[in-house]
């Protein structure tokens, strides 16, 4: 289940991300953050596993994508704020 | 039509490159706008666009930003670090898109003259001209109307060894010759895309290296709460609906670029010319001409105006340029002002064939205009 959010400021660092993450073997989805996740206005998400957080953030990192904050959702939908 | 003013615009494209803005007129929305299906596709070929051209000149996709033209992306440059007063150093050969922009920004223009075609001199001149004070350096790659090209990577060198910012002019250049902003220490490079880089009218790159100044303010798709501009690039640069068919086209352009032998698109051209110059220096035309010169050929025909020629040209089905090709200072560094030049320019795509074609309509139209000897300006040009 793709329920954690890595966000970015808009849409190509996200697609730089989506990039990075899939050449390093990682399934993502690059999204519209939803509002909740979205405190600015207007955001993407890298929506991904939860078990590939930690491997995630540092294929970012290297890729010079700079995530803005790390989000659940949970099954009801609501979302939560893990980071960074 | 015998083609001959792909200095202006490319005219003939890849066939590739209507059929990707069609496809993009019809199936692509607002890109960075939306998440639904025909958003998402245009956000998808914009960063396709992006990703080839970082690669194309060796940068980050994030460094390649989309402008309407050469202009717009010089304006920005030339804005982002030039204010009223500050000393900036050109080469003699600038287009009015730096020198405007200059003027219109109350700079202290400092040009830098040489013979046209020899490198050392170029840079020897921009040597002493770098001087204390000096708050931006700029210098086209190629001149549009001569053809000469300059020395930037040794001119980004003396710019980084003073610390001075410097902006490159590669719109006749991009798609002609490598075009690497990384080794010449370019703080900002710009070009247009409907020219070397074969796509349509209206779409531009300009590629940075330091932050710029916004020149648009205003919807980005990203952080609508904030009601500054973003620092990030490319949005920081890319405020309104871009030109996505157009974009689309530049794609195209640059992955038939992409999978062509550079060299060998440049010897092409490079024969083009040497032929095209054969062939006027035998009917008494007046040549500018050296050794460090790629896609552009300016000449005078013996006793007549460059309009008067290009007009008798055209009739004949000949697109030439003639005039001052917006760029007056380099008719003063090279003494061919007032009446400017005739220019012939060649792309990817103009043919041998066109070229024999517009000698052989060359040699029924001198003597309409009278005879001389013909003369080169090679090293000595009179500067």
């Amino acid at each position: 289940m793709l329920d954690l959010y890595f966000t970015v400021r808009s849409v190509t660092p996200g697609q730089k991300g989506r990039d990075a993450l899939n050449a390093a073997g990682l399934r993502c989805r690059l999204l519209r953050a939803p509002r909740a996740a979205a405190p600015g206005g207007c955001a993407y998400a890298l929506a991904l596993a939860r078990r590939d957080g930690p491997r995630a953030a540092a294929v970012l990192d290297r890729a010079g994508v700079r995530v803005e904050g790390q989000w659940l959702r949970s099954p009801e939908g609501s979302f939560e704020r893990v980071g960074p | 039509m015998i083609y001959l003013d792909n200095a202006a615009t490319t005219l003939r494209k890849p066939p590739e490159v209507a059929k990707a803005v069609l496809e993009a007129l019809k199936r692509c929305a607002n890109p960075g706008r939306g998440g639904h299906a025909a958003a998402v596709r245009a956000g998808e070929l914009l960063w396709r666009t992006r990703s080839l051209a970082a690669r194309y000149f060796g940068l980050e996709p994030e460094q390649v930003c989309f402008t309407a033209n050469a202009t717009e992306g010089l304006n920005i440059a030339l804005r982002s670090l030039v204010r009223p007063g500050d000393r900036v150093v050109l080469s003699g050969l600038e287009h009015n898109a730096v020198t405007r922009t200059l003027t219109g920004l109350g700079a202290e223009l400092v040009p830098v003259r040489a013979p046209l075609f020899d490198g050392a001199a170029w840079l020897e001149g921009f040597d002493r001209a770098l001087g204390p004070g000096t708050k931006a350096a700029v210098c086209l790659q190629l001149s549009n109307v001569f053809g000469a090209v300059l020395p930037v990577k040794e001119i980004g060198a003396l710019c980084a060894a003073r610390g001075i910012p410097f902006v490159v002019d590669a719109s006749q250049s991009a798609g002609l010759l490598p075009v690497r902003p990384g080794e010449w220490g370019a703080a900002f490079t710009a070009m247009p895309g409907h020219k070397g880089l074969l796509g349509p009218q209206g779409t531009g790159l300009l590629l940075c290296r330091a932050q710029p100044a916004p020149l648009r303010f205003g919807g980005t798709g990203s952080r609508s709460l904030d009601q500054a501009m973003p620092a990030e690039l490319p949005e920081r640069l890319e405020a309104g609906t871009p030109n996505v068919p157009g974009v689309a086209g530049l794609g195209a352009g640059l992955a038939w670029l992409s999978r062509q032998d550079p060299k060998r698109l440049a010897a092409r051209e490079r024969s083009l010319l040497k032929t095209a110059a054969g062939g006027l220096s035998a009917l008494g035309a007046e040549l500018f001409t050296g050794p460090d010169q790629a896609g552009v050929l300016s000449f005078r025909l013996p006793g007549a105006d460059p309009e008067t020629a290009a007009e008798a040209y055209a009739a004949r089905g000949v697109a030439l340029r003639a005039g001052l090709h917006c760029a007056p200072l380099a008719h003063e560094t090279a003494g061919t002002l007032p009446e400017g030049t005739l220019r012939l320019s060649v792309s990817p795509l103009t043919t041998r064939e066109e070229i024999e074609a517009f000698l052989r309509i060359s040699r029924g139209i001198v003597p309409r205009f009278g005879r001389k000897k013909s003369t080169c300006y090679l090293l000595s040009n009179r500067v």
